[in-house]
C-alpha cells in the first residue's frame, strides 16, 4: 500500500503551487485577473504535457481542441438555454460536450495523422487546425465566421450577477480543477505502463516497436486524453469567460505556440514542468506587457531562442540534474 | 460563360501559381537538406516584400532591381540565423527547431513593425498590361512570373551543373553518406539555409506584385500555411517539386474559387482554403513523397 502512496509523492509541490497561486489570488485584492492568466497557462501546459512530453510527437494544431472544446460551451448555452429546468445543467451538459467534442476530433485527428513522425506530423496537424476552421467559415457551420455570441443568454438563463460571477470567477477555478487532474493523469501515466512505453517510444520509436510494445495505442491514449483536457480548458477559459465564440480566434496558431513553449521552459516530459513553465511564462509576458507594452514580443522571442538553444532540457530538467541523488529528488520529476 | 471565366481565372492561377512555387522552393530546400521545417517562412517573404517597397518609393527603381539585392540580403540574414541559431538545432528533436524558426519569425515581424509601423502600406508599379478577350494580365505579373521561372532555372542549373551543387543534392540523399565522401556537411547546411531563405526573400519581391492592398510586418502568415500545402504537393524535400507544386496550388485556389462561388451558402474563399488542406492531409498520407515524387 505505502508504495502505491508513495508513488504519487511529486504531486505535493505541484498541488501546493496550485493552492499558494489559488490562495493569493482570493485573498490579495486585484490579482484574481493575475492569477486566472497563470491558471490558464498551467492547465493548458499541464494538458498538452501529457501527449507533446511524453511522446516527443509536435502536435502544431492543439489549439484546435480548445477552439472545439469553446463551441461545445457556446452550443450547448446557446441551443439550451431556454429549457428552464436545466438550470446549472447546461454548464455542465457544456463542459461535457466540450469533452466528447475534443476527444472525437482527437480520434478522427489521431487515427489519421499519428501515422506520420516528425515534421509530417507537425505540418499534418497545422493543416487539421486550419481546414478545420476554415470548413466552419466556408461552409457556415455553427454561424461560420460571425462565430456565437452567447452573453445574452448567459445572463438571460443565470441573471446578472451569477453569470459575471461565472465568467469571472468559477471558470477560472475550473481551470484549477483541470490543472490538477492533469497533474494527476500525468503522474498515474508516468508511473504506469503507459509511461514506460511512452518513454520508449520517445526514445526510438522502432526499436519500442521491435520489442513488442503497442505505440499505436499507447499514442492515441495520451492523444485523446490531452485533447479532451483541452476541450475543457477551452470550454471554462475561452467560453464561459469571454461569452463569445469566434473561429479565427479559437484556432489561432499562436495558442499552440505557447502551449510548446510552456511545456519546453519548464521541460518536457517531467510532472513538475508545465506549472514551472506555465508560472514563468505567464508572469514574464505579464511583466513585459507592463513595462514595455508593445514590445513585449520583440523582447520575447529572442529569449524564447537563447533558451532553446541554451536549455533544451527546460528548468525542471536543469534541477532534476542539480538534485540528484539528494532528498529533494524523489519530489522533482 | 462560365467557361471562359474559368479559364480565365485559371490562367490567373497558373501566373500566380509560378510565385508560389518559387516562394516555396527555398522552404523544401531547407527542410530536405536540414530536416527543419522552417515556420518563420512568411515573415523572410515579408522582409523581402519590404525591401522591394524601399527601393521602389526611395529610389524610383523597378521592382526587379530588387531581386539581387533581397537575394544577397536574405542569403547574409540566412547565414547569421545558422550560425547563431540553427547549427545547434540540426540534431535537436523537432520540438526544438519548430519553436526556433517560429521565434524567428515573430523577431522579423516586431523588427519590421519597429521600423515600418503595422499599418498596410503598398506601391503601384505601371508598366503597362496584356488585355486578352477573357482575362487582363498587368505587365507587372507577367515579369514576376518570368522572373520565378528564371530564378527557379538557375537554381536548377546550380544544382545540376556545380560541384556545391552535387555537394547538397548528396547530402539530401544521405548526409553520412555525403560525410564518408568528403563533402563538408557543415558548410553545405550553411549554404542550404542562406540560399533557402535568400530565395525566400527573393520571393518576397515577386510576390508584391500579386498584392493589391499593401504590405504590412504580419502578411507573412498566410503564405507560410500555403507554402506548407504546396511543399507537401511537391514532397517537401525538393526544390523542384515544389515549384511545380506551386503551379497546380495555383490552378487549384483559383479554379476552385470559382467554383465554389457557384455555389450559394457557402463562403468561397474560405472553401478554397479548407480545400487546400484537405488536399495537404490526404497527399501527407497515401504519398508523402508528393505528386510528382518517386515510389
Amino acid at each position: 500500500m505505502k508504495g502505491k502512496i508513495v508513488k504519487y509523492y511529486p504531486l505535493i509541490p505541484v498541488y501546493i503551487a496550485y493552492l499558494i497561486l489559488f490562495l493569493i489570488g482570493i485573498n490579495v485584492s486585484g490579482m484574481w485577473q493575475l492569477v486566472a492568466m497563470l491558471a490558464f497557462y498551467c492547465a493548458i501546459g499541464q494538458a498538452f504535457n501529457i501527449f507533446l512530453g511524453m511522446t516527443g510527437y509536435v502536435d502544431f494544431g492543439y489549439v484546435a481542441f480548445m477552439g472545439v472544446g469553446t463551441y461545445g460551451m457556446a452550443l450547448s448555452i446557446s441551443h439550451l438555454h431556454q429549457v428552464q429546468w436545466l438550470g446549472m445543467g447546461i454548464i455542465i451538459i457544456g463542459l461535457l460536450l466540450a469533452l466528447v467534442m475534443a476527444s472525437l476530433l482527437s480520434i478522427a485527428v489521431g487515427a489519421v495523422a499519428l501515422r506520420l513522425r516528425g515534421a509530417y506530423f507537425a505540418i499534418a496537424t497545422i493543416g487539421v487546425n486550419e481546414g478545420f476552421r476554415f470548413l466552419i467559415e466556408g461552409a457556415k457551420i455553427w454561424g461560420g465566421s460571425e462565430g456565437i455570441i452567447f452573453s445574452g443568454q448567459l445572463t438571460q438563463t443565470f441573471g446578472r450577477e451569477t453569470a459575471s460571477l461565472l465568467s469571472t470567477l468559477w471558470a477560472d477555478i475550473f481551470l484549477f480543477f483541470i490543472a490538477c487532474i492533469a497533474a494527476f493523469i500525468t503522474i498515474y501515466y508516468m508511473r504506469g505502463k503507459i509511461g514506460y512505453a511512452l518513454t520508449a517510444l520517445r526514445e526510438d520509436e522502432d526499436a519500442a516497436k521491435v520489442m513488442g510494445i503497442n505505440v499505436t495505442k499507447y499514442k492515441i491514449i495520451a492523444f485523446i486524453t490531452s485533447a479532451s483536457l483541452a476541450g475543457l480548458v477551452g470550454a471554462s477559459a475561452w467560453a464561459l469567460k469571454l461569452t463569445y465564440v469566434f473561429p479565427p480566434q479559437v484556432f489561432e496558431i499562436h495558442y499552440t505556440v505557447e502551449c510548446i513553449i510552456i511545456v519546453l521552459l519548464g521541460g518536457a516530459g517531467t510532472l513538475l514542468g508545465p506549472v514551472v513553465g506555465g508560472l514563468v511564462y505567464g508572469l514574464t509576458k505579464y511583466w513585459l506587457t507592463v513595462i514595455v507594452p508593445g514590445f513585449q514580443l520583440l523582447i520575447f522571442a529572442p529569449i524564447i531562442i537563447v533558451i532553446i538553444v541554451a536549455f533544451p532540457e527546460g528548468i525542471v530538467g536543469v534541477l532534476k540534474r542539480r538534485f540528484k541523488g539528494t532528498t529533494f529528488k524523489k519530489f522533482i520529476i | 460563360m462560365i467557361g471562359a471565366q474559368l479559364t480565365g481565372n485559371l490562367m490567373q492561377g497558373l501566373i500566380l501559381g509560378g510565385i508560389y512555387g518559387m516562394a516555396t522552393m527555398g522552404l523544401s530546400l531547407i527542410f530536405g537538406v536540414l530536416k527543419v521545417v522552417n515556420v518563420g517562412h512568411g515573415a523572410f517573404i515579408m522582409i523581402g516584400a519590404f525591401i522591394t517597397l524601399w527601393i521602389f518609393t526611395a529610389f524610383g527603381l523597378a521592382p526587379v532591381i530588387a531581386i539581387p539585392v533581397a537575394l544577397i540580403v536574405g542569403m547574409a540574414i540566412g547565414f547569421v540565423f545558422f550560425y547563431l541559431v540553427m547549427r545547434r538545432l540540426i540534431k535537436a528533436p523537432e520540438l526544438a527547431s519548430l519553436l526556433a524558426t517560429f521565434a524567428i519569425g515573430i523577431l522579423l515581424e516586431e523588427i519590421a513593425k519597429l521600423i515600418f509601423g503595422s499599418e498596410f502600406r503598398g506601391y503601384n508599379w505601371a508598366a503597362g498590361k496584356i488585355i486578352l478577350p477573357i482575362t487582363v494580365f498587368p505587365m507587372s505579373k507577367i515579369y514576376a512570373f518570368i522572373g520565378s521561372i528564371a530564378i527557379a532555372l538557375l537554381l536548377y542549373i546550380w544544382f545540376k551543373k556545380t560541384r556545391a551543387g552535387t555537394a547538397v543534392r548528396s547530402v539530401v540523399e544521405d548526409s553520412e553518406g555525403a560525410r564518408v565522401c568528403g563533402v563538408n556537411v557543415g558548410w553545405v547546411y550553411a549554404l542550404s539555409f542562406a540560399i533557402g531563405i535568400g530565395l525566400t526573400v527573393t520571393s518576397g519581391v515577386l510576390l508584391t506584385m500579386f498584392i493589391p492592398v499593401g504590405i504590412n510586418p504580419y502578411m507573412g502568415g498566410g503564405y507560410t500555411l500555403k507554402a506548407f500545402v504546396i511543399a507537401v504537393l511537391g514532397g517537401l524535400t525538393s526544390p523542384y517539386g515544389a515549384f511545380f507544386g506551386g503551379l497546380i496550388f495555383g490552378l487549384i485556389e483559383n479554379g476552385s474559387y470559382t467554383l465554389f462561388a457557384l455555389i450559394p451558402g457557402v463562403e468561397a474563399f474560405a472553401m478554397t482554403r479548407f480545400l487546400s488542406f484537405l488536399i495537404l492531409l490526404l497527399i501527407l498520407l497515401i504519398k508523402p513523397t508528393g505528386l510528382l515524387g518517386a515510389k
